[in-house]
């Protein structure tokens, strides 16, 4: 009963069982007063579960919740809130048709007979915002605001309710590298007035910046808590995956041949908003290279890839694939020579209700070897696909006849990359292709497209992650507002540099910089 | 070995839903039990005795072969009951075959009143309307039968053209068209001069194909069930539901228009023609729905009477519950469609037999049709009890050797957290790190 217990929340042996799964095994987290936390693992590690403890959303059945060395009990939301734990959740709780303000305030609204007494939140608001540095604008309505500042709204809302204990749960997933700087920042800030913060992340880069002590899970069971300043991120991730784990993309010098995609002036109009997504945009792809398209989330890069695959119609331009103009052509008929790994799996990549087998011949149920005369050759259906599940490792319960809901993201992923490599397409495009994935998964897909290269096919990859935009590219295009503002060789060009052409801030001649 | 297979025959899926279905069935009549019940006791003129024959009679309706000497009601196999049942049966099929087919494909096709009625237009016209001493009468039932379905596909098409090209909901638009299809119906045998055919001493405004010689063959069934309405129809319905089955299930058609139905956006990646599926599902959705009723009035047994279709035929919306209990599936919609013309049998029995009416089997088959909603409920319900179950018993033998493979929900961001995450075993990093060296 000291005075000034070393921990302000302590989770000792907890259990929590789901049916079929044991998602956190008699783990034990410490968590001291001031400092950053970082809590490490792969998807499926438990992570997300062990936060969902703490802040009330599951019952575990077995360990006890200690705050300031006393037992409390955590049976839904609101008591994490009374003892002052928040949580910023990767998919943010904001409404969107709601100004800045009200979300703030939402569920802990002041109010005078009834009256909300807005006048008074919002002095309080806006002296939080101006002590940590969080601006936003109160009165715009948080549809109409950036993912940052939206994080922000979130932040503030903890702050606003008085929280101490605040839960980051992949905080940097949205953000670009300026902003993830910032709230790098942020965070040093709060632990520097005492509030403590839990981590959530499987980006070694941040945790080793920002975290004073790591806990790492694998497989539902806690691997070991260490000190940051006596790890490195190597050693991090061998624990977070079980075995040595290769950070670095192997790969050698791209050997270009011809040109297999070329775009010209290509204009796509977009669904959100009046202004053309894609403005006048041209580049090419040849064969055995790897080209990525960089940018900040919502910069055209989605509809970029819906205009040369078809999924949305261009209103100018011309695309031209393997020499044959493919403009107006069917989604069909440019599958022929095209193979695409979506950006969203749940929406484009898979019918979630269909068993694996039928996910895998999406595109390729009308070929001869699959069907007779209109009748669906299931034998033939089921040894294909068993073919690709050892091929590409695809886990899944029941094998060919697995629900894909049923499955991991990972290797629904997995199962999408084995169905779009194995079709052997000219052009592969890959939108965001290890979004959600774990190292090891990253791992496998990165080899994968790499191999695709070394075979001779072109790789068109758009991703949000600059850690893959640098490891696999051999040509970087850099996209800001519907347009390409940069290309850059990336042995040439820093994370900074690429950073400041994203958000917007510089800009050049497309293929000025790299030579 | 035998309790092995038993268990994993009851953990089937499919079990679990008939299962459930059957489930909906039982409150369904013993709330209707209970009406009677309650009917009775409130009523002076039903005695304890004739609420009990009435329970009975809920129940076994269609064994009820009326009473004996003694005055009591007697049971036994009753070939008319059966055979009106088979024939009320098979225009529940078709629309509930037409229901199920389109939720099969992601829409809800509440437009089988509309596209029955249309179908009813056509077929009449065109029996009554090519006179069968020039055309042979069997030819002529067949163009009627055809031109039945193709008015229920073009009615049913209407939904969903506006569906595909203009993204209006198919229930919206379907119900419109209901009403359209109810007036447009009365203005057509209005004006035509189909309104002054009589047959016998019948007034006009009714029409029945047998005043131009038209009706389904009986293929022996008037033999087997004598005394009854029965006729080829219903083994018409039969192949049709057969005909579906193997349309959606085995086919690269039906793979399409599943696809489109589960996932529009993936079937469009896919390079398939969503569109074009949406209207052809509605299209054989209307058609089915068209043909049921072809093969209702065609029968050469029933009448239709024109200027009282200000409503819409309750045979297309009970297409829904019958789709419904039978889970979507096309050969269980045979089953669910007897069941429910087996009912309307029970409430025939009762108005004949006891102080009752008929009513009461509409009672029971709203309680039913609310159940068959929930059935997805009690579907859940039995299969939470065994994966309960299924746990203790995976637990327990994790606990034995020490290995279980726990991968936690946060991965499966596709489902709610009590869908386990198969993969990930044990040996999943071994493997691949073996692989790679």
């Amino acid at each position: 009963m000291a005075a000034q217990p070393e921990y302000i929340i302590e989770m000792l042996h907890i259990t929590k069982e789901f049916p079929g799964i044991v998602a956190n095994d008699d783990i034990t987290l410490r968590l001291r007063k001031g400092e950053i936390h970082a809590l490490l693992g792969e998807n499926g590690a438990g992570k997300s579960t062990l936060m969902s403890v703490l802040f009330g959303l599951y019952k575990p059945e077995a360990g006890e919740i200690r705050k300031n060395g006393e037992v409390v009990r955590i049976d839904d939301p609101n008591d994490a809130t009374a003892l002052g734990i928040g949580m910023v959740h990767q998919h943010f709780k904001l409404i969107d048709v709601f100004t800045v303000l009200d979300n703030i305030i939402l569920g802990a609204e002041s109010t005078k007979l009834g009256f909300l007494q807005r006048r008074e939140a919002r002095k309080k608001v806006e002296e939080l915002s101006e002590r940590y540095g969080l601006h936003v604008d109160l009165d715009a309505k948080v549809e109409s605001i950036t993912v940052g500042m939206q994080q922000r709204v979130e932040i503030l809302k903890m702050l606003y309710r008085d929280n101490e204990i605040l839960i980051f749960d992949e905080p940097t997933a949205v953000l670009t590298p300026q902003e993830i700087d910032e709230l790098m920042e942020t965070m040093r800030g709060f632990a520097r007035e005492g509030k403590s913060i839990l981590f959530i992340s499987h980006k070694l880069n941040e945790i080793m910046a920002v975290s004073d002590r790591v806990t790492v899970l694998r497989k539902g069971r806690c691997v070991g808590t260490v000190d940051t300043k006596d790890t490195n991120k190597q050693a991090l991730s061998n624990m977070m995956v079980g075995r040595p784990v290769q950070l670095e993309v192997n790969k050698s010098p791209a050997r270009p041949g011809d040109t297999v995609l070329s775009v010209r002036d290509l204009t796509v109009p977009s669904r959100i908003h009046k202004k053309d997504a894609v403005h006048n945009v041209s580049f090419d792809v040849r064969s055995g290279e790897i080209v990525c398209v960089a940018g900040i989330d919502g910069n055209g890069q989605t509809e970029l890839v819906y205009g040369i695959t078809g999924l949305e119609k261009a209103t100018a331009g011309h695309i031209d694939l393997c020499g044959h103009d493919i403009s107006h052509a069917s989604i069909r008929h440019r599958g022929e020579n095209m193979s695409h790994i979506p950006e969203d799996r749940h929406k484009h990549g898979l019918i979630l209700d269909f068993t694996l087998e039928q996910n895998l011949v999406l595109q390729r149920y009308k070929e001869p070897r699959f069907q007779r005369m209109g009748f669906i050759d299931r034998p033939n259906i089921r040894q294909y696909a068993e073919h690709l599940i050892e091929q590409y490792d695809v886990r899944s319960g029941q094998g060919p006849v697995t629900v894909v809901r049923s499955m991991s993201g990972g290797n629904q992923q997995k199962a999408i990359v084995a169905r779009e490599l194995d079709r052997d397409k000219a052009l592969i495009v890959a939108v965001q292709p290890t979004r959600g994935l774990d190292v090891g998964a990253i791992e496998y897909i990165h080899s994968q497209l790499v191999a695709e290269r070394d075979k001779g096919h072109a790789v068109l990859l758009v991703s949000l992650e600059l850690d893959e935009v640098m490891s696999l590219s051999d040509r970087i295009l850099v996209m800001y507002e519907g347009e390409i503002v940069g290309e850059f060789d990336p042995k040439k060009v820093t994370v900074e540099e690429l950073g400041l052409y994203m958000a917007g801030a510089k800009r050049g001649n497309t293929g000025g910089e790299s030579a | 070995m035998k309790n092995g297979r038993l268990s994993e025959f009851a953990g089937r899926d499919g079990t679990r839903t008939v299962l459930a279905s059957i489930v909906s069935i039982l409150i369904g009549l013993v709330v209707g039990a209970i009406v009677v019940l309650i009917v009775g006791l409130t009523s002076d003129n039903i005695t304890l005795t004739g609420v009990w024959e009435g329970i009975r009679l809920i129940f076994a309706g269609i064994f009820s072969t009326g009473r004996n000497a003694a005055g009591g009601l007697s049971f036994g196999f009753n070939p008319t009951n059966v055979g009106n049942m088979l024939f009320r049966a098979t225009p529940v099929i078709m629309t509930g075959l037409s229901v199920a087919m389109a939720f099969k494909t992601g829409l809800f096709n509440i437009g089988a009143p509309g596209q029955y009625l249309m179908g009813t237009m056509a077929s009449l016209m065109l029996a009554l309307g090519i006179p069968s001493d020039v055309v042979p009468a069997g030819l002529v039932w067949i163009i009627a039968f055809l031109g039945g379905i193709l008015a229920g596909a073009v009615w049913g098409s209407i939904p969903g053209l506006l569906k595909a090209l203009l993204n209006i909901n198919e229930v919206i638009a379907c119900i419109m068209t209901n009403w359209i299809a109810a007036n447009v119906v009365t203005w057509a045998f209005d004006v035509s001069n189909f309104k002054n055919l009589a047959e016998n001493t019948k007034a006009s405004y009714v029409y029945r194909t047998t005043y131009n010689g038209v009706q389904t063959p009986k293929f022996g069934l008037d033999e087997l069930f004598p005394g009854s309405q029965v006729n080829g129809g219903i083994l018409i319905a039969i192949v049709m539901a057969i005909l579906i089955y193997i349309l959606m299930n085995k086919t690269t058609l039906g793979y399409e228009l599943r696809a489109c139905g589960s996932n529009r956006h993936a079937a469009r990646y896919a390079g398939i023609r969503d569109k074009r599926n949406i209207v052809l599902s509605m299209a054989i959705a209307g058609g089915l729905s068209g043909a049921g009723a072809a093969l209702y009035y065609l029968s050469g047994n029933t009448e239709f009477f024109w200027n009282t279709y200000q409503s819409l035929p309750d045979t297309g919306f009970n297409g829904i519950p019958v789709a419904l209990l039978a889970a979507n599936n096309p050969i269980g919609v045979v089953f669910t469609g007897i069941f429910m013309s087996m009912l309307d049998i029970a409430g025939l029995q009762l108005t004949s037999l006891t102080a009752y009416n008929e009513y009461i089997t509409d009672v029971i088959i709203a309680v039913i049709v609310y159940l068959s909603a929930f059935s997805l409920v009690i579907k859940t319900l039995i299969s939470g009890r065994r994966k309960k179950k299924a746990v203790e018993v995976q637990t327990a033998a994790a606990v034995e050797d020490g290995s279980s493979g726990p991968a936690g929900p946060e991965a499966a961001d596709s489902g709610p957290p009590d869908v386990p995450d198969p993969d990930i075993p044990e040996d999943a990093q071994s493997r691949k790190g073996g692989a790679e060296a």
